[in-house]
């Protein structure tokens, strides 16, 4: 698995990075220059349209200079009276060649020429806008030709022989009928650039009011070619597109190179150490510190750095953690050894006495817990029994379990009574009891030779007895309180006999409350029953039938609490193996 | 497990109800550590308590140390089973024990 990642780190992914970040300079360079071509056409061919329209002006006031103010007053009048009035054919006729064959209305014309020729102008005109007419405008009657606001005074086209003669009537194009009427209206050139685009070519018009005083007696029409305009804007994109490209493949190489060199290449750095930390086994990287971009990519390598190092940390201090683990768990083993050999576990134990069989077994539920046993003579004719269970488990229990089974045995091995023990065990115990553990006690002592003995309750679980050739039955009585719950408190104990053949069976509430899967506890009845299944088993036997009672009803349900028990037959003098 | 406790100055009633063994005795240990300041009355009520253990028992033991010092403490309500066990286990002779 880290073999793949290092491959894929080495090879693809810088590819990867590079290219990605190559194609969207490239879409954004791209979008600039296409940005930069279209705001500069539009900018250049306005600024060219601009131009021509001041020039087209500037030879419409050329032209108006070769009129006197008579003159244009008088034509005007003329062509106006040509078409408001009704005339014949022949006082029209007259009225126009009174004015064109008036040599002033020649020369003028003649000076138009040549200005049209020399400017390379298409049309030089003078007419009178009738506004009347203007306004009567519908698109029926200039579809058929009957909307006719122009009067032509003088017409220089470059075309000559479609050149209007004086009198004529002609049309204007619809799309520039308002900017037209304000200009006469108010007697300034218009704001609007009279552009067409027709059959004679790409062309720009200036129509220039010529007024004296508040009126204007005629216009000066000027139209001039655009042709070069086009071809002027070709030229003009073709070179910025030239340049941009060069421009873009510098930004682009430079770009990727600080990319590659600022970004890429840092980035880069700090995924292979990081590849490197896990598959090198937490060996923190030298490289790191070496990233001075000052920026997030440095943040990244000192982030990296710190990671591996909080690991490494970490790593050390879960290996001391197991350590110290293994170690407690070494020690209770040990002290699971230690508690298993402070129990008399040798049997048969008394080897030398026939008078009498004992037996006992200890499961801890822990490794150490808080029951015990123990069995001892007290001298040559007198055996002591414990069996007792600190409240509480774990390794608190048997501590206490460790003082209290000291202070038993050599309370009873004085000689006293076993109240007098618990009594003083007892007083002992509460001395700094801090914890607050108890335990109870079944302390008996035993006269060998005669069978007769006393024993203390305290507070633990009911003895079972079982005479000769009879069954096991638990012998309830009230007990004293458990050993170590309250100072100077007084133990009750009584006399007992045993005869020759009786059994006694003590356990701790490990026995009775074992648990099943279904939180059922084992119970005396079926402690009874598991212990009268052979009543007359020696005490080994005996306690290896409970245990497999136990185990048969338990089943797999974990052992919550430590598992003791003790039998004890007497034989007396009579009975021997 | 259930703990209900009602204070009338330093008055207090505990009331448990359920089981009380190794696994919820330490829940009323809590319990009794939290609220025995300044109490000189304690009544425990075991009128609605179905079974106690050892770990209850010494949950109990504690709380009659602590309340030897600082007033007293009686255990009221308990039923036959609770009583058998006090018995049994010498804990009449320790605690106190209403109808015992």
């Amino acid at each position: 698995m880290a073999e793949k990642r290092v491959k894929l780190g080495r090879k693809n992914r810088q590819r990867k990075l590079s290219v990605k970040i190559s194609i969207l300079v490239i879409i954004l360079v791209a979008v600039l220059v296409a940005a930069s071509i279209v705001i500069g056409s539009i900018t250049f061919k306005d600024a060219l349209t601009r131009q021509y329209n001041e020039t087209a002006y500037q030879i419409a006031a050329t032209a108006g200079g070769y009129f006197t103010e008579d003159q244009l007053k008088e034509y005007a009048a003329a062509v106006k009276k040509l078409q408001t009035e009704k005339l014949s054919d022949e006082e029209k006729e007259a009225v126009s060649s009174e004015i064109t064959g008036n040599t002033r209305y020649q020369d003028v014309r003649t000076m138009m020429e040549k200005l049209r020729e020399s400017t390379n102008a298409n049309d030089i005109y003078i007419f009178l806008l009738d506004l009347k007419e203007l306004g009567k405008y519908t698109p029926e009657a200039d579809e058929k030709g009957e909307w006719q606001p122009l009067y032509y005074m003088m017409d220089c086209y470059s075309q000559t022989d479609e050149s209007f003669t004086f009198g004529d009537r002609g049309s204007i194009v619809t799309k520039y009928m308002d900017a037209l009427e304000k200009s006469q209206k108010t007697g300034k050139e218009s704001d609007t650039y009279i552009i067409t685009n027709t059959q004679f070519g790409y062309n720009i018009t200036a129509i220039f009011p010529v007024k004296y005083g508040d009126q204007v007696v005629a216009n000066i029409g000027v139209e001039i070619p655009m042709s070069h305009l086009q071809s002027d804007i070709r030229a003009f994109v073709f070179r910025v597109i030239m340049v941009t490209v060069v421009i873009m493949i510098l930004a682009l190489l430079i770009s990727i190179f600080l990319i590659l060199r600022l970004i890429v290449n840092p980035i880069h750095l700090v995924a292979m150490e990081a590849i490197n930390f896990v598959s090198e086994n937490t060996v923190v990287s030298e490289k790191l510190p070496t990233i001075q971009t000052h920026d997030e990519i440095q943040m990244l390598a000192e982030s990296l750095l710190a990671l591996e190092q909080g690991v490494n940390l970490y790593i050390d201090n879960l290996q001391q953690v197991t350590a110290e683990k293994e170690r407690i768990g070494a020690e209770l083993n040990v002290a699971t050894q230690i508690q298993a050999d402070m129990l008399p576990r040798i049997f048969p134990a008394f080897p030398e006495r026939k008078e009498f069989d004992i037996y006992a077994t200890m499961t801890p539920a822990k490794e150490v817990g808080g029951d015990f046993y123990d069995f001892f003579l007290v001298d040559d004719d007198h055996l002591a029994m414990v069996m007792a269970d600190v409240s509480g488990k774990g390794v608190p229990a048997a501590l206490f379990m460790v003082i209290a089974k000291t202070l038993i045995k050599n309370q009873a091995q004085l000689g006293k009574s076993p109240a007098e023990v618990l009594e003083n065990v007892n007083n002992q115990l509460c001395e700094g009891n801090k914890a607050e553990l108890f335990v109870t006690v079944w302390l008996a002592i035993i006269e060998i030779s005669t069978g007769r003995g006393m024993a203390a309750n305290a507070g633990h679980e009911h003895p079972g007895l079982r005479h000769a050739d009879g069954s096991f039955e638990l012998i309830k009585y009230r007990h004293s309180p458990a050993v170590a719950t309250m100072e100077g408190i007084p133990f009750k104990e009584h006399d007992f006999e045993m005869k020759p053949g009786d059994s006694l069976f003590v356990y701790t509430d490990g026995v009775t409350e074992a648990t099943n899967a279904g939180n059922v506890l084992f119970g005396e009845e079926r402690l009874a029953e598991a212990l009268n299944r052979d009543p007359g088993a020696k005490p080994e036997e005996l306690l290896k039938n409970v245990k497999e009672g136990i185990d048969a009803f338990v089943v797999a349900a974990p052992q919550f609490d430590d598992i003791t028990m003790l039998g004890f037959t007497y034989y007396g003098d009579n009975v021997t193996e | 497990m259930d703990i209900k406790k009602t204070q009338d100055g330093s008055k207090l009633l505990v009331a448990v109800e359920g089981r009380l063994d190794t696994t919820t005795a330490p829940q009323l240990e809590k319990e009794f550590k939290e609220s025995l300041d300044g109490i000189t009355d304690l009544t425990v009520d075991f009128q609605n308590l179905e079974y106690i253990s050892s770990a209850g028992l010494r949950v109990l033991l504690s709380a009659q140390k602590t309340m030897n010092k600082q007033g007293g403490m009686v255990i009221k309500g308990a039923n036959d089973v609770l009583m058998e066990i006090f018995e049994v286990t010498g804990f009449v002779d320790i605690l106190n024990i209403e109808g015992a």
